[in-house]
């Protein structure tokens, strides 16, 4: 028996669903990722990006999934990057020199666990040379944003990372923290939005930007005091000490980063030992919250006549088709887009399923 | 090399988006990250609100952030 979904090559299909706008669904912990399973085995090549797939202490690792920060998502979905996938990153680990010993120690041993449990190639380990001092913003839109006091610190030890022997990098920053704020209680209650998200996005935009290699972010902080209301969408942030774990996981399989304009980094090889890699012309659809399609990815691809997949996913944005003039299939949810990007790979004219029929 | 957060309202004109909010975030930095968070109806046409870290100085070396 075939156990794949489709008889059809696969449809490469970018799935995007922004951080720090409160969707509805993947605006929690990890709560995409059973969107991102269903896309894949419909696709048979998902291109998503770390705010799907991070559930801290829990994760899910297919072949069929690309792990892929969201600047370099970007880069793919502007023609810039080609992916090329690979078995096993050597994942360094980059950590914040504000973090405090114990809480520093938690993280280590999540990387031991990996080596040992999980057979990953974590290392090396390398500390800021100071705090990299994390800031917390709100927008007027409402979304979350942040930054750094000190961004040219995490950028160094990037580098001190890729000269150790690095090909990806988890970095852990110490996030500000108040364990009774509003937005804090508003969101472990599954009506508010992910604060920290915005200044994740930053970081990791920040250092996969310089060092075109593979990176993605987990913040470092205190256990929360336990909230027996806590919405079952945030509840994958509660299980350990750290929000790790997804996080090596995802980088250790996740795709090298190809630039098609200008040098090659590693030189010709890394194209010419690969027929699997994935190139930003191959890219099927895209799919995305109706709401918030005004990010770079989405407006990348529709503007390479890439057909965009507009899912009911309430956030705090309206920024739509129409508002923005573009065409877009309107799914009621994922699993309805999960039919649209299948009818796609298989050749299956849409119209024609829709009745009454025209 | 420091990161600023930027709010700018854009008139939009006609033809493809990026290459104008890209014009119009570029006086002040690099475009680190950004997106459009409204857009209201006035008047002269659509007014697009944009949201955006900005990295000002010498920044990543690579062409993520760079016009099309």
């Amino acid at each position: 028996m075939n156990p794949a979904a489709s008889g059809a090559a696969p449809l490469p299909t970018l799935l995007v669903i922004p951080t720090g706008i409160g969707c509805e669904q993947g605006g929690y912990a990890g709560d995409g990722l059973p969107a991102a399973r269903l896309l894949a085995a419909a696709s048979g090549c998902l291109i998503t990006h770390p705010n799907v797939m991070n559930g801290a202490a829990l994760y899910w690792s297919d072949p069929r999934i690309h792990y892929v920060e969201g600047s370099a998502l970007n880069g793919f979905a502007r023609g810039d990057l080609a992916l090329q996938p690979r078995r096993l990153q050597r994942v360094g680990l980059l950590l914040d020199a504000g973090i405090e010993p114990e809480l520093r120690q938690r993280h280590l041993q999540v990387a031991d666990a990996c080596r040992a449990t999980l057979g990953l190639d974590i290392g090396p380990v390398v500390t800021t040379e100071m705090p990299l001092g994390v800031c917390l913003q709100r927008a007027a839109s409402g979304a979350s944003w942040g930054g750094l006091d000190r961004p040219e610190l995490l950028l160094r030890a990037g580098e001190q990372l890729v000269a150790e022997g690095a090909t990806a990098i988890a970095v852990v920053a110490r996030f500000p923290e108040d364990p009774h704020s509003e937005a804090l209680t508003a969101y472990r209650q599954g009506s508010g939005v992910d604060a920290l998200a915005g200044a994740e996005a930053v970081i990791s935009h920040l250092l996969s930007a310089h060092l075109a290699i593979p990176c993605a972010h987990a913040p470092a902080l205190s256990p929360l005091p336990l909230d027996p209301a806590l919405d079952p969408r945030a509840a994958g942030e509660e299980l350990g000490h750290t929000f790790l774990p997804c996080v090596l996981v995802g980088l250790s399989r996740a795709p090298d980063l190809v630039p098609l304009h200008g040098p090659i980094p590693g030189g010709s090889a890394v194209f010419g030992a690969h027929a699997q890699r994935l190139h930003p012309d191959q890219l099927g659809a895209v799919v995305a919250p109706a709401g918030a399609l005004g990010g770079e990815a989405v407006l990348r691809c529709a503007e390479r006549g890439v057909p965009v997949i507009a899912v009911h996913n309430p956030c705090l944005l309206e920024v739509s088709a129409d508002a923005l003039g573009l065409d877009a299939m309107a799914a009621r949810s994922y699993a309805e887009a999960a039919g649209m990007v299948l009818a796609l790979r298989e050749g299956v004219h849409l119209p024609s399923l829709q009745r009454p029929f025209h | 090399m420091k990161l600023a957060f930027l709010e700018l309202p854009l008139q939009r004109q006609s033809g493809p988006l990026v290459p104008q909010i890209l014009a119009a975030l570029a006086a002040h930095g690099q475009p680190l990250r950004w997106a459009i968070t409204a857009v209201r109806q006035e008047s002269q046409g659509a007014i697009l609100q944009i949201e955006a870290v900005m990295l000002q100085g010498s920044g990543p070396r690579s062409q993520a952030a760079s016009p099309p």
